[in-house]
């Protein structure tokens, strides 16, 4: 439960060789500073937020404890407009290893992985609203989750793993007020995304999704070399790692940034082994290289619009089911089918120009 | 050359005019025909709904028959490679069209083809839209003999905003109407049938549930006050909507327990005589909601299918061993290694317990299924099942036949199903030519016509799946798929039956009803919430072929009361009330037979001097109480499990009972 945090003093050594540019000074901690985070195996989950101790000053901030890293994914799940903060813990001489590029970092026991969903300019007072704070840990081997839900002064948040729904009506950054059904998970819904056969899993912290730079306290650094500065990850992965695009990045190859978007919005449920693999697409991104596991010229199993002939019809978003199942919010078609009651249009745009892009006929 | 500037004029004005109209519309025969552009008037109404192109404009044709013909319109032609072109075909006058008949794929790639009859001197027109691009081509007419469908069906419009997810009687008067939900308001619209055969529109005006019905709709009367209650299956939850006291509004009753919802039923669970709730979750365990009869259900989970991680898609409450008790069977679906994908047959211990007898009567398959069709299918006294394949990845289509004791034989082969490319989440039977026999609505919105030798044969429409009734009490049954699509019958005989419980739930859900006929024994089980979304009529519908005589109708109540009816008119629908009728042995009398050995240890073995299709017998004690059931096989029956003591065994052979005294050892 304590971490010695001997290598801070590297960790600020290869910032300062590595990077000129940057604003923040490094924080170098003192050499025998241990993590004050309290996760007890055999207690968890604990019945509050503020139980574990992962945050500094007001829990509502989400300022990370010592030794509790903030990371972030290179293409985020959308799920409608939230803003999410995601945290990775470990205990002490615990750490993950290399497994893959497209892989699950193979963790061990007691690791934690936190992820936030809040949004800001909440109406009416424009204030910031933590929603909810999901927590999936390691016991036994085995990935377990933990629900922990906001209370409305934001000074608390609750486990509570029944699921349940909160409004939330907030000013979108075009100054338009939106409002959406905030759908907490229950503890199934959790598993029904976040699983391959009947096991639970991560989705997110696979190097594909990590390999990127982060503006830490102490200065911009690689996540994964971050993570070995820490002692979370075994050194030696390999450097060349094969690593998504950011969908919303404009400079990007369109179908690496299609690509990326549905491994992160899709394939928990469409890949092999999981959810729906019966059905014929397969848009992990290691399996997307496969014209014909992104749908182009694939007819859909269940066609309750004939029109939509394939997944995905070169050209033609009319007769796509894939553009059609992502820009609708009926309950019983929209896709994804959890995580998701408004539409992305930032993403059927993504799809739909992808789609223009693609010569027929099929 | 140099056109004099009038007649240049005059010949732009022709071509401003000559824009193609229903009224306008070009007389064309058989052969190969022009489109050059479409910028004509835009045809309505849509017979070929399909996609979300803009559509504004069309190019009108006329055609009339100089003889009976099934005429056939064509895109698909060699040199339309490359097009997309969707046509609709009208009756009618100009100033008001009713579809005949339409397509947008089914030829080749995006061209369509449409067939219809048209009969002498009738007058057609034919209107190709612009829903996918407005570029000319060419199209064909052909005439070919006129061959009579074993059934059609006319689309017809029908008011009212929502998602038309209901054909069931909402207001007590046994005939089916149409019920809609709203996505936006949640408001339920009905369409309520009269006495005239017409549909009367009425806003219902409530308040939005808690929960859409989303993933599906149940009907039935779960607080016995005469008028069917509802059930949504949302994505997160299940509300119910209770009716008033006139069936004039709804009230509200939404549990806060999380429910992936799938396939809902209403059955009565515990056979208290009061209609209870069951729901498929999609990722727990399934749940089911016993009702009090007064308007309050109490949440149950656990018993009835409980694979941790679920894969519940599709439900349906039959007796599958005819004990008497009903069982359900469960059409699962779930990818990767998972244990949530295995087809699950629960069987009634008639003790309030189920088990899981699929593994040891090999129906615990990996097919990818969303729901299953059970039915009579051979006539042959005992319930068949369709599975229907949504995916051809862990299998194929399956039909199965009961060997009568609750065993199945693998039939799929044979009946060429499994030649179908088609898949999807509804499958349902029904007759829907009257001819006696279930046909199939499913495999990816087909029909699939049963020609009674356990073969079919695809019949082309326009429509799809959707709930099922009779829309005009005409005993043939319609289809709504947002519009209606009336069944325009044949010549072929039909019986209706609604049932009505007094001692068993006050729908009779779970009652088997057997029609006796001279050329034909039918059984039909009520069942409430088939398929995977919709909720079809409570009704009970026989086709009877070209046979017009009825010899009795049998019902046999969850209760275990049973009445016999044995002066019903062919081409009627009554309404068969619990203990009306009761079976009696002075009913017209079956045949007599001997049994032996008598006293008993274990078998009774049963000799009649008359042959029969199908039996049934029930034992009773000396009291009166029912103490076994089931369909006679072999002319035998094990009593090894009845205590000792006095039995009537009561038989019943064709619909005619006759009994026996015996004595258990």
């Amino acid at each position: 439960m304590t971490r010695n945090v001997l290598l801070g003093l590297f960790v600020a050594i290869l910032c300062s060789c590595g990077s000129d540019d940057d604003a923040i000074p490094p924080v170098t901690p003192p050499v025998d500073t241990v993590s004050p985070v309290v996760f007890d195996l055999t207690e968890v989950p604990y019945g509050k937020l503020s139980d574990y101790l992962f945050f500094e000053g007001s829990i509502a901030d989400q300022n990370p404890s010592l030794g509790v890293l903030p990371y972030d994914v290179i293409t985020p799940l959308f799920s409608d407009y939230s803003k999410k903060k995601r945290f990775l813990w470990m205990p002490d001489s615990v750490k993950a290893s290399y497994n893959g590029d497209h892989d699950i970092l193979q963790f061990q026991d007691g690791t934690v992985m936190l992820k936030t969903f809040y949004y800001d300019n909440v109406q009416p007072a424009n204030t910031r609203r933590n929603i909810e704070t999901r927590m999936e840990f390691m016991r036994d081997g085995v990935w377990e989750f933990a629900e922990y839900v906001w209370n409305e002064d934001q000074t608390e948040a609750f486990l509570d793993l029944s699921g349940s729904f909160t409004p939330v009506s907030w000013m979108d950054e075009q100054g338009e007020i939106q409002n959406v059904n905030w759908r907490i998970p229950a503890q199934a819904e959790c598993h029904t995304c976040h699983k391959v056969g009947d096991n639970s899993i991560p989705i997110g912290p696979k190097p594909q999704n990590i390999n990127k730079m982060y503006n830490y306290s102490d200065g911009v650094k690689n996540q994964l070399e971050k993570w070995v500065a820490m002692g979370y990850l075994e050194a030696g992965y390999p450097t060349n790692i094969i690593t998504v695009a950011d969908y919303a990045d404009p400079d990007a190859d369109i179908e690496e940034r299609v690509r990326a978007y549905l491994d992160m919005n899709c394939a928990h449920c469409h890949r092999q082994g999981s959810h729906c693999d019966y059905r014929p697409v397969r848009f992990a991104y290691s399996e997307t290289v496969d014209p014909n596991n992104l749908g182009i010229c694939v007819e859909p199993d269940q066609q309750f619009d004939p029109s939509l002939t394939h997944i995905i019809t070169p050209g033609n978003v009319n007769r796509s089911m894939l553009h059609f199942r992502m820009n609708t919010n009926e309950e019983d078609k929209r896709m994804p089918l959890l995580g998701r009651t408004i539409i992305h249009q930032e993403g059927v745009q993504l799809i739909t120009d992808y789609i223009n892009s693609l010569e027929g006929p099929c | 050359m140099r056109l004099p500037l009038l007649f240049a004029a005059a010949l732009a004005s022709a071509a401003g005019y000559a824009q193609s109209t229903c009224e306008t519309a070009t007389p064309v025969s058989a052969g190969l025909h022009v489109v050059d552009t479409i910028q004509g008037q835009l045809p309505m109404p849509v017979c070929a709904q399909n996609g979300n192109g803009e559509t504004n404009a069309g190019e009108w044709y006329t055609y009339t028959a100089a003889d009976n013909h099934t005429i056939t319109i064509t895109s698909s032609l060699p040199q339309n490679e490359g097009r997309d072109t969707r046509v609709h075909i009208y009756t009618g006058t100009c100033d008001e069209l009713f579809c005949l008949a339409g397509d947008d794929d089914a030829g080749e790639v995006y061209l369509s083809i449409t067939v219809f009859v048209v009969l002498e001197g009738q007058t057609v027109y034919i209107a190709w839209d612009n829903r996918w691009d407005s570029n000319g081509f060419d199209w064909g007419l052909i005439e070919a003999p006129y061959i009579a469908p074993a059934v059609s069906f006319v689309a017809t419009s029908i008011e009212g905003v929502g998602s038309k997810l209901g054909v069931v009687d909402m207001n007590g008067d046994y005939l089916d109407d149409v019920v809609a939900v709203s996505n936006v308001t949640g408001n339920i619209f009905i369409n309520y049938q009269t006495a005239e055969g017409t549909l009367n529109p009425v806003s219902v005006g409530n308040e939005a549930a808690t929960f859409y019905p989303s993933w599906s709709m149940t009907a039935g009367d779960l607080d016995n006050n005469g008028y069917n209650d509802l059930m949504f299956g949302g994505g997160s939850g299940v509300s119910f909507m209770f009716a008033n006291a006139d069936g004039t509004g709804f009230t509200e009753l939404s549990g806060s327990e999380y429910v992936f919802s799938q396939r809902g039923n209403m059955v009565d669970i515990d056979n208290d005589g009061i209609l209870d709730a069951f729901m498929c979750h999609d990722v727990e365990p399934n749940v089911y909601y016993m009702s009090d009869g007064n308007g309050g259900l109490t949440f149950f989970q656990g018993g009835i299918g409980d694979v941790e991680n679920g894969g519940n898609y599709g439900s349906v409450w039959i007796d599958y061993d005819l004990d008497g008790d009903i069982d359900l069977f469960l059409a699962k679906c779930r990818g990767g290694n998972s244990s949530a994908k295995i087809n699950e047959l629960h069987r009634n211990n008639g003790d309030g317990t189920f088990t899981n007898v699929a593994p040891e009567l090999g129906l615990n398959d990996p097919l990818q299924t969303w729901s299953s069709a059970w039915g009579d299918y051979d006539n042959d006294g005992d319930l068949d099942v369709f599975i229907g394949a949504s995916t051809f990845s862990d299998g194929v289509h399956k039909m199965l036949e009961n060997n009568g004791d609750g065993t199945f034989v693998d039939i799929s082969l044979s009946t060429g199903l499994t030649e179908i490319s088609g898949t999807g989440i509804e499958n349902i039977c029904r007759d829907f030519d009257n001819d006696g026999y279930l046909d199939i609505l499913g495999l990816g919105g087909r029909l699939m016509m049963n020609n009674g030798d356990w073969s079919f044969t695809e019949q082309d429409i326009q429509f799809g799946n959707g709930p099922v009734g009779d829309l005009n009490d005409d005993g043939f049954l319609d289809v709504v798929n947002q519009q209606v699509y009336m069944n325009q019958g044949n010549d072929n005989n039909y019986l209706v039956i609604s049932t009505q419980g007094t001692m068993s739930n006050s729908n009779g859900v779970g009652a088997m009803v057997y029609v006796y006929t001279p050329t034909h024994n039918l059984m039909r089980q009520v069942i409430s919430g088939d398929g995977f979304r919709y909720m079809s009529s409570l009704n009970v519908h026989f086709g009877l072929g070209e046979e017009a005589q009825i010899d009795s109708v049998y019902v046999v109540w969850p209760s275990g009361l049973t009445d016999t009816y044995v002066d019903v008119q062919s081409n009627t629908h009554f309404t068969a009330v619990e203990g009306a009728q009761p079976t009696a042995v002075s009913d017209r009398k079956g045949p007599e037979f001997l049994i032996y050995p008598n006293p008993t240890r274990d078998l009774i073995f049963i000799d009649t001097p008359q042959t029969y299709s199908t039996a049934t017998y029930r034992l009773f004690d000396v009291s009166g109480r029912l103490v076994a059931e089931g369909r006679l096989v072999s002319n035998t029956i094990n009593v090894s499990d009845v205590k000792s003591g006095v039995y009537v065994l009561s038989v019943n052979f064709d619909g005619l009972t006759s009994e026996r005294k015996f004595v258990k050892q």
